[in-house]
């Protein structure tokens, strides 16, 4: 149970940030200029292009994984993780 | 009572490079990093192609910096290799972090454009620790760790019959 929602959390945060910076990031490239996030603008200052991918939904999706990130830290607060994947051994007192 | 002997710091949400947090978190990381020079490089591919005259005029106006006349030496008379090979070599830094492969070899090169950047960049308005350093200081930790090893083609190159034979080449591995 414990390793499923260590995998879960860790698939859906990496999932969500990787959407949001390099999945999103393919597609704007694709699309043409502007290449990045930030809109062209001419000499004058107007904008003359704007991203196809609204950066609030690439933003967005990068804190959700981070939030996703912080529910995980918060419920191993409450149920702490065992020592089944950590190399441990048994030390006596002398 | 349990003790990790090979980390005494180990504990649950400690640095362990066999436990799932930190393997997940430095491949998120590499590939993160991956993406950013990708994306620097892959954009100007596409506008100036292999000719990127921006990077040896940077160069020749790192005068009076740490690097010392070197960088000005550079844009002087390397001009040729450095127009095609600051697209290219971002390009293939970006995409051999995000593949994890050559991870030590392509991180080292990106030290050195981030070495160029944060030095030439040089106006520190936001201190001496800027994003410049952050990023020079990512792609050292891609290093130390050997980052492409976890969910990365260093993991899978790594055991071929032709490296184990050259131990050496784990040093531009992992």
């Amino acid at each position: 149970m414990t390793d499923i929602i260590d995998k879960a959390a860790m698939a859906l945060s990496g999932g969500l940030m990787l959407l949001g910076i390099v999945g999103l990031g393919v597609v704007e490239i694709l699309a043409g200029a502007p290449y990045g996030a930030a809109p062209v603008t001419n000499d004058a200052g107007e904008i003359v292009a704007t991203p196809m991918v609204d950066p609030v939904l690439r933003t967005g999706l990068v804190l959700a994984g981070l939030a996703v990130l912080g529910l995980y830290a918060a419920y191993r607060m409450m149920a702490p993780a065992e020592d089944r994947d950590i190399d441990r051994r048994e030390m006596t007192a002398d | 009572m349990s003790y990790q002997a090979t980390n005494p710091l180990a504990d649950e949400f400690e640095l362990e490079l066999d436990g799932p947090l930190t393997a997940y978190w430095l491949a998120l990381l590499r590939v993160v990093t991956g993406w950013w020079f990708f994306h620097a490089g892959v954009t100007k591919l596409i506008e100036d192609g292999l000719a990127f005259g921006y990077g040896p005029a940077y160069l020749q106006q790192m005068t009076g910096t740490a690097l010392g006349p070197i960088p000005v030496w550079m844009g002087n008379n390397l001009a040729f290799l450095i127009k095609p090979g600051v697209p290219l070599f971002e390009t293939l830094i970006g995409l051999a972090l995000i593949a994890g492969a050559l991870t030590r070899l392509a991180a080292l090169g990106g030290v050195v454009f981030m070495t160029l950047f944060w030095v030439g960049n040089a106006g520190f308005g936001h201190g001496l620790v800027n994003s410049d350093l952050m990023g020079l200081l990512l792609f050292g930790t891609m290093i130390v760790f050997g980052a492409g090893r976890y969910y990365g083609l260093d993991a899978v190159l790594e055991k071929l019959e032709f490296v184990k034979q050259r131990p050496k080449l784990r040093y531009i591995l992992g």
